[in-house]
């Protein structure tokens, strides 16, 4: 009977490697133990459970988008996935959660994912509660308006009072513009949706929508008929990975693996493959943040 | 009593309820100062019959004139017409949230516009003709049904109507509160009020009714002298109904 | 806990602008309420029709959508619900009369839907009311008018009270939804503000918020409950 037992184990190790070198170049070096960690880490923890649970956006186009494939597509997924391939797990042993604004530090807090890359700005304020590895983008917030509409050229040029800003309920973008506007109540229009907020602007309900340039490219890239972007970014909105605060190894091991692509070319070929597609310009890598 | 001038009058009336033909061809006659009972057994139509009057149901066909007018359609030429028709009913509806006084008082201040210092003196002396003056102040459900009964009479007599509707007025009441209601109906009776009256008070139709209409299946059957119509009832139905009711 | 001392402000903002969108949609709903009530018990066919017709509609559509047509139908019909900028109560409610429309859009989005319920409220009342008393009072020759004012509205009011404060507090918690229809600063959005954007953890939030509705909804009920009582005391 042992000897029975111990045959059929080496069997079916013998076909799960079979199996993974079948997986061809994506999943090279994957598999329990493939690669070495320090004993206690999470790196280590994930590699032996070979899954992970990953927090993104199903609703950004560029970033994460839910589409017809049923699985999140964008430039965070691809990130998130250079990231899995590094930590030797195959991609299809990734849970994709989705992980809105409003639920990501609690997502990382409470450990219904291992990591959350959503278009998750860095701030301090987060920074009580969770920790960012990166950044891997720096995006801004930039301002699109009717394509004939030349009266706004920048944040400034919401002080008089008159022009009116549309914005989705709950994010940063939204917290920002209020304080370039004079009066909160007559100049600032919340929706729940960019698309709310979009034929607002078409209508002619409001002057202009602001949020992150990536996502105004999206729409622009949709409608360059109607809408154009007014001026440049004015604030920087440096996308990170969250992680549990406390988790100092893991945070390092992320950082390493973004400079690592970097430097590799594969973070420009993600971008070129996703939310370049709008149109936006990469630039240079920014600097990974080691705080 | 009669002064033989018709007052109300009913000219092939006809009314369904769904399927239900509840008035059958109805012609009435009613003069001016005449007591017309109306009897029948349950479900023959006399209810509604008497409902019609006051346009309460409206009917399907047939004419129904009202001191020669005929009786307008739902608006406020029908409610001036009402506030000359009394209506007594069989569970009284006297207003549960108003008091006696102000039951009587609604009427003639409301639509008729008198001063609610005269409808008031007037609504007093009402209510001390129908025996419950030291009522006025209560509200209805601390009266008896009685009492509640004479209360809608003298709401029904503020408004100095020309006729006064009947409808099962004691059907509701305790045995021994029947002769209360009944004495004020005969009184009114004598002094020459117009009444059409829904009863099975047999007593009442023999004494004080100048006729006596018997309805069955929705048909008024027979139409005759109270006399008469006791001594000798000419349908089968009316013989039939007489020997159920007399016999107990 | 610290946020509820820290962002006080954003609190007692986002409650005082719930409060007096909920003040005016409250008034505007038992108003229109009414009269799509009276409509639908009203001795004329067509009449009836219309507000049988009114009830149907936004009884039985959901208010996103309701809100939906006021954001985004109502400017495309060219209209900026200027009519609402009504002289003197724009004092003291200050975005009734901005220049911005999505507070007075939100404010018709919620009446038109809660008075459907107001009128089912209303008339609930009314059908308590025992058809006798209806009938006396026509007999008396009273105009419908007349007897509606004098003898079933006050007697419907006690059937009615109940059901009619749980229309303001369902219309009260419904209100959470003007902040994802273009008016900002209501107390839903604080919660979204304070959490999604500012990254403070959602429990304490959500308590803040919660502590927000119930100072309307609690002393709303206990008034009804005493009005109820007080009304019983009255027969």
């Amino acid at each position: 009977m042992r000897i029975k037992r111990v045959a059929a184990l080496a069997v079916a190790a013998a076909l799960s490697v079979g199996l993974a070198a079948c997986g061809g170049d994506s999943d090279e070096g994957t598999g329990a133990g493939s690669k070495s960690f320090a004993a206690g880490s999470t790196m280590e923890k994930l590699n032996k459970a070979q899954k992970i649970k990953i927090g993104t956006k199903f609703d950004q186009p560029g970033f994460g988008l839910k589409g017809l494939s049923g699985k999140p597509e964008g430039f965070d997924v691809e990130i998130a996935k250079i990231i899995v391939k590094e930590l030797g797990i195959p991609e299809d042993k990734i849970e994709w959660v989705e992980t809105p604004s409003k639920v990501r530090e609690d997502s990382i807090v409470n450990g219904t994912v291992d990591l959350v890359a959503a278009t998750y700005t860095i701030n301090d304020k987060r920074k009580e509660r969770i920790a960012f590895a990166g950044p891997y983008y720096e995006a801004g917030q930039n301002i699109m308006v009717r394509k004939d509409d030349s009266s706004i050229t920048g944040p400034d040029s919401f002080k008089d009072g008159t022009k009116k800003v549309c914005s989705v309920v709950g994010s940063t973008p939204l917290e920002e513009i209020k304080k370039h506007v004079k009066d909160v109540a007559t100049q600032v229009v919340p929706f729940d949706t960019y698309d709310k907020c979009r034929d607002a602007l078409k209508q002619g309900q409001v002057d202009a929508v602001t949020t992150d340039n990536v996502i105004l490219l999206g729409y622009i890239a949709k409608d360059e008929a109607s809408f154009k972007m007014a001026g440049d970014n004015f604030t920087k909105e440096p996308y990170g990975i969250g992680v549990k605060k406390e988790d100092a190894a893991f945070r390092t091991f992320i950082n390493d693996t973004l400079e690592k692509a970097f430097a590799d070319g594969s973070w420009k070929k993600a971008w070129d493959n996703t939310a370049g597609k709008f149109g936006a310009t990469l630039g240079n890598p920014p600097t990974v943040n080691r705080y | 009593m009669s002064t033989g001038e018709p007052l109300i009058v009913l000219e092939a009336v006809n009314k369904w309820f769904g399927p239900l033909h509840v008035l059958h061809d109805v012609s009435l006659s009613v003069g001016k100062g005449e007591v017309v009972v109306v009897i029948g057994p349950s479900g023959s139509g006399k209810s509604t019959l008497c409902r019609t009057i006051n346009r309460l149901e409206p009917i399907d066909s047939g004419t129904i004139t009202f001191d020669g007018r005929p009786l307008p359609a739902e608006g406020k030429a029908l409610a001036r017409l009402r506030s000359e028709v009394g209506m007594v009913f069989q569970s009284f509806n006297l207003f549960a949230h108003k008091t006696i006084l102000e039951n009587v008082t609604l009427g003639p201040v409301k639509v008729r516009k008198e001063k609610p210092a005269a409808a008031r003196e007037r609504a007093l002396a009402l209510l001390d003709r129908v025996g419950i003056a030291n009522q006025a102040e209560k509200y209805p459900a601390q009266l008896s049904g009685g009492q509640q009964q004479r209360a809608a009479i003298a709401r029904a007599l503020a408004m100095q109507p020309k006729a006064l509707l009947f409808d099962e007025p004691t059907s509701a009441l305790d045995p021994e509160m029947v002769g209360e209601v009944l004495d004020v109906m005969t009184s009114l009776a004598r002094e020459g009020m117009t009444m059409v009256v829904v009863t099975h008070e047999m007593g009442f139709a023999r004494h004080a009714a100048n006729r006596v209409i018997f309805m069955a299946d929705g048909q008024l059957v027979e139409d005759a002298p109270p006399a008469e119509f006791f001594a000798n009832p000419r349908s089968e139905r009316a013989r039939d109904f007489l020997s159920k009711i007399l016999t107990h | 806990m610290n946020v509820l001392i820290d962002r006080f402000d954003v609190f007692a903002g986002g409650f005082w602008l719930t409060f007096q969108i909920c003040l005016l949609a409250a008034i505007g709903a038992l108003i229109l309420g009414a009269v799509v009530a009276v409509l639908r018990i009203s001795p004329v066919p067509p009449l009836r029709a219309v507000g049988t017709a009114y009830v149907t509609v936004f009884r039985n559509m959901p208010l996103t959508v309701v809100m939906f047509f006021a954001a985004f139908g109502l400017p495309a019909l060219g209209s900026n619900a200027d009519f609402l900028r009504i002289p003197l109560l724009d004092q003291v409610f200050s975005r009734l009369g901005a220049d911005l429309p999505y507070f007075r859009f939100a404010l018709i989005a919620l009446v038109l839907y809660t008075a459907a319920f107001v009128c089912e409220a209303l008339r609930s009342g009314v059908n308590a009311v025992p058809p006798g008393q209806a009938e006396a009072a026509r007999s008396l020759g009273l105009t419908f008018g007349q007897n509606l004012r004098h003898v079933v509205l006050p007697q419907s009011w006690k059937a009615s009270v109940v059901p009619l404060g749980s229309v303001i507090i369902a219309m009260i918690k419904n209100s959470a939804l003007v902040g994802f229809f273009g008016v900002a600063g209501d107390l839903s959005q604080s919660a979204d503000q304070l959490t999604s954007a500012e990254g403070y953890a959602f429990i304490p939030v959500a308590i803040g918020i919660s502590i927000g509705y119930l100072i309307m909804t609690v002393p709303l009920g206990a008034l009804l409950d005493r009005l109820e009582k007080r009304q019983a005391v009255a027969r």
